[in-house]
């Protein structure tokens, strides 16, 4: 690795030929480290992103490369300040992430979500709402739901939610001893007690997959209790949030009427988590082009795709943009791809790359694929 | 055979036919002989009459008159020879013109007995001397054009309304053109009396036809057959749009916030928001109704200015990564956040 690396070295990049950084913790990465790629332990990231958060052409890659390899960029650690320099007994602060598509919005979650788990946070994560909410394959199970009335449940992604949760925060959830408030009657039988801990809560959802979606919506509801109280601090990331706002969803009743996202009780829920009414918490979303139809694709600036009613629910939010490459990030992206073996030819191959790809990393990542 | 001699021949012939009478027995092919002898001795039948044709066509036609284009002078008053609009006539048009479908590897017809050149309006009756001459003439009945009006601004400020038409030569056997009953009329907004409510109905009203860059409001109308009917059309389109734009109706006043044509922040949800956020931080969250929301003075809440200010230009000037950008910077410092650094 050593010697590859010197070798690199010795050829005649003008700039700077490093594109790793030993730092594997993000709370430690500051500006030095702009460009740089720093790699998740496999364990840590089978933790974090088994049931998805990293993009599936990113999961592509990293099975080629056979490492999981995040670059150090602007936008994360902005967020990574502001989180440092913000008041935790204020209302939450959302943040969110926009930009053009594949400039590297999902990847930067990816990389706040690292940070939160080495923090010490009750991670709250979303991979992709779109795929409650349009990913429909042939059969989608939906019921309706059973407490409200005229909603909708999709229990078997609440349930894959469920266990997604419990993987993430598995040191959390053995460690601290996080009690719910009061009691939940999910049927005659089956009632949860106040003062049991929330893991149970947790087991009871992914095991009566019928009670899935209140069941989150009873687990939101602690949590927010849980980090007013200051037992907890919470990070909410959340991939794709204008889905929720997107007039139509792709899912239709068995009576054939469309559905629209505010009928659906997921929605609800995370809408009520992403309200600015609790504290001790930091909220980051994602808005992209790609969670809507093609038809609407056209800016991908908040206000369009957020539509007025999302973004008056979230106002006052701090946008984040995450743009193309720099000249040192591209760079150090192309170096890290040549030492995978995965771009090869003359060095004047990048100028000539950095052009068709407009530094745009995924369009980059496309047009190295069959170089 | 035997032909009787007839005596009322002019005499010279007698002694001719005399000799023709024993002739006509001989066949037609020694006729080539007999040409020669045939004034003194015989005459011959010319059945086919081939002689009388070939001299016919020799003959020269002697009774046409030169080309008038022969007999011009270089400094003529060309206004006397075309006085009016009429047809190409070739042998008065000094020009070596040609026009016409070319054939391959000719010239194009020349302008003799061309039809083309025939069929086309020509304006040979009004070439410049004409025209100035014509102008000269006219100017008696004129008045001069007013000394103050010597500037675009003055112009538009004395007349602000302009009514754009064209007019239409057409090159075919009928000059006229349908695109000449068009009519356009070109008014500034500003030029208008109205106060803010009828200009923002007028704006509506008048849609598409307003462009908010230059301020012109621009009725285009092609619906009537003549220029006069379009212009009369336009002209009223006007006043119509502008009395109507002065009444208020009576169901004007269930404008809602969602009809609004601009961004009032302290009527917006952006302000209950900032609200409820600053009374949570200091833990006295209550339910206001929308008349305490709008009551509140956002003084109180430091930056809450600089909030309201980059909103409004957010939702008014719409989205565009600037405005994106000054969002960001006024919501950091409301919640006391840094500022993006650049690197």
């Amino acid at each position: 690795m050593f010697t590859r690396n010197w070798k690199h070295l010795c050829r005649r990049y003008s700039q700077a030929v490093t594109f790793r950084t030993s730092e594997i913790y993000p709370a430690q990465h500051n500006e030095n480290q702009i460009g740089f790629f720093y790699t998740i332990k496999p364990d840590l990231c089978k933790q974090l992103f088994n049931h998805g958060g990293l993009p599936k052409s990113f999961m592509k890659q990293t099975k080629t490369f056979t490492e999981t390899a995040i670059m150090v960029r602007q936008p994360a650690l902005d967020v990574m300040d502001c989180i440092r320099a913000s008041d935790m007994n204020k209302p939450v602060i959302r943040y969110v992430l926009y930009g053009e598509k594949g400039s590297g919005k999902s990847l930067t979650l990816a990389h706040l979500l690292h940070y939160a788990l080495e923090e010490g946070y009750l991670i709250l994560h979303v991979p992709w709402v779109s795929e409650w909410l349009r990913r429909t394959p042939r059969h989608k199970e939906m019921t309706n739901s059973q407490t409200k009335e005229g909603f909708v449940d999709l229990p078997l992604d609440a349930a894959e939610w469920l266990l997604h949760f419990k993987t993430q925060n598995q040191a959390l959830l053995k460690n601290c001893e996080f009690k719910i408030s009061k009691d939940y009657e999910w049927s005659k039988r089956e009632k949860t007690e106040a003062g049991s801990p929330i893991a149970a809560l947790v087991e009871h959802g992914i095991n009566r997959v019928k009670y899935a979606c209140d069941v989150i919506d009873a687990l939101l509801l602690e949590i927010k209790i849980l980090s007013n109280s200051k037992q907890c601090k919470t990070f909410v990331a959340i991939d794709g949030f204008n889905s929720f706002y997107y007039p139509m969803t792709r899912l239709n009743t068995p009576t054939k009427k469309k559905i629209k996202p505010e009928e659906v009780t997921l929605t609800n829920s995370f809408l009520e988590l992403t309200k600015n009414d609790w504290n001790n918490g930091v909220v980051v979303l994602t808005i992209d082009q790609l969670a809507v139809p093609d038809e609407n694709q056209e800016s991908f600036l908040p206000r369009y795709l957020l539509y007025k009613k999302g973004f008056e629910h979230l106002d006052p939010f701090v946008p984040i943009e995450v743009g193309r490459y720099t000249d040192k990030e591209f760079l150090s992206c192309a170096n890290y791809y040549r030492d995978r073996l995965w771009l090869r030819g003359p060095s004047d191959l990048e100028t000539e790359l950095k052009f068709t790809s407009a530094s745009n990393p995924y369009n980059f990542m496309l047009q190295c694929a069959p170089l | 055979m035997s032909i009787l001699i007839k005596r009322s021949k002019s005499g010279c012939f007698n002694s001719a036919c005399n000799v023709k009478l024993w002739r006509l027995n001989s066949t037609s092919a020694d006729s080539a002989l007999k040409k020669g002898e045939e004034e003194e001795e015989f005459r011959v039948l010319d059945i086919l009459k081939k002689r009388d044709k070939m001299q016919r066509r020799v003959v020269k036609r002697t009774d046409v008159q030169p080309d008038r284009i022969d007999r011009m002078a270089t400094n003529q008053n060309w206004g006397n020879v075309w006085p009016g609009p009429k047809t190409f006539h070739p042998s008065s048009v000094p020009l070596p013109i040609r026009q016409g479908y070319v054939p391959k590897g000719q010239a194009p017809p020349g302008k003799k007995a061309n039809a083309e050149l025939m069929k086309i309006p020509n304006f040979l009756h009004l070439t410049p001397p004409v025209i100035k001459s014509q102008c000269e003439a006219l100017k008696q009945f004129c008045t001069e054009w007013p000394n103050l009006l010597n500037s675009e601004e003055s112009i538009d400020k004395h007349y602000p309304l302009e009514i754009i038409s064209s007019d239409y030569c057409h090159a075919s056997p009928s000059i006229r053109n349908p695109l000449a009953r068009v009519v356009i009329l070109r008014v500034k907004l500003a030029d208008l009396k109205l106060d803010k409510h009828s200009t923002d109905k007028f704006k509506r009203l008048v849609g598409d036809r307003y462009d908010p860059k230059t301020d012109l409001v621009t009725i285009t109308a092609d619906r009537c057959p003549t220029k006069v009917q379009n212009l009369d059309y336009v002209n009223y389109l006007l006043t119509a749009c502008y009395h109507e734009s002065w009444n208020f109706e009576d169901w004007e006043k269930e404008k809602t916030e969602d009809d609004m044509e601009y961004y009032d922040w302290d009527n917006n949800a952006s302000k209950r928001s900032l609200i409820d956020w600053y009374l949570r931080i200091k833990n006295e969250s209550k339910i206001m109704n929308d008349e305490e929301y709008k009551a509140f003075d956002i003084s109180q809440i430091e930056n809450g200015a600089q909030y309201k200010a980059a909103v409004s230009i957010y939702m008014n000037e719409g989205e565009n990564p600037q405005t994106v950008q000054e969002y960001s910077i006024a919501v950091r410092k409301l919640f006391g956040l840094p500022q993006k650094k650049l690197f």
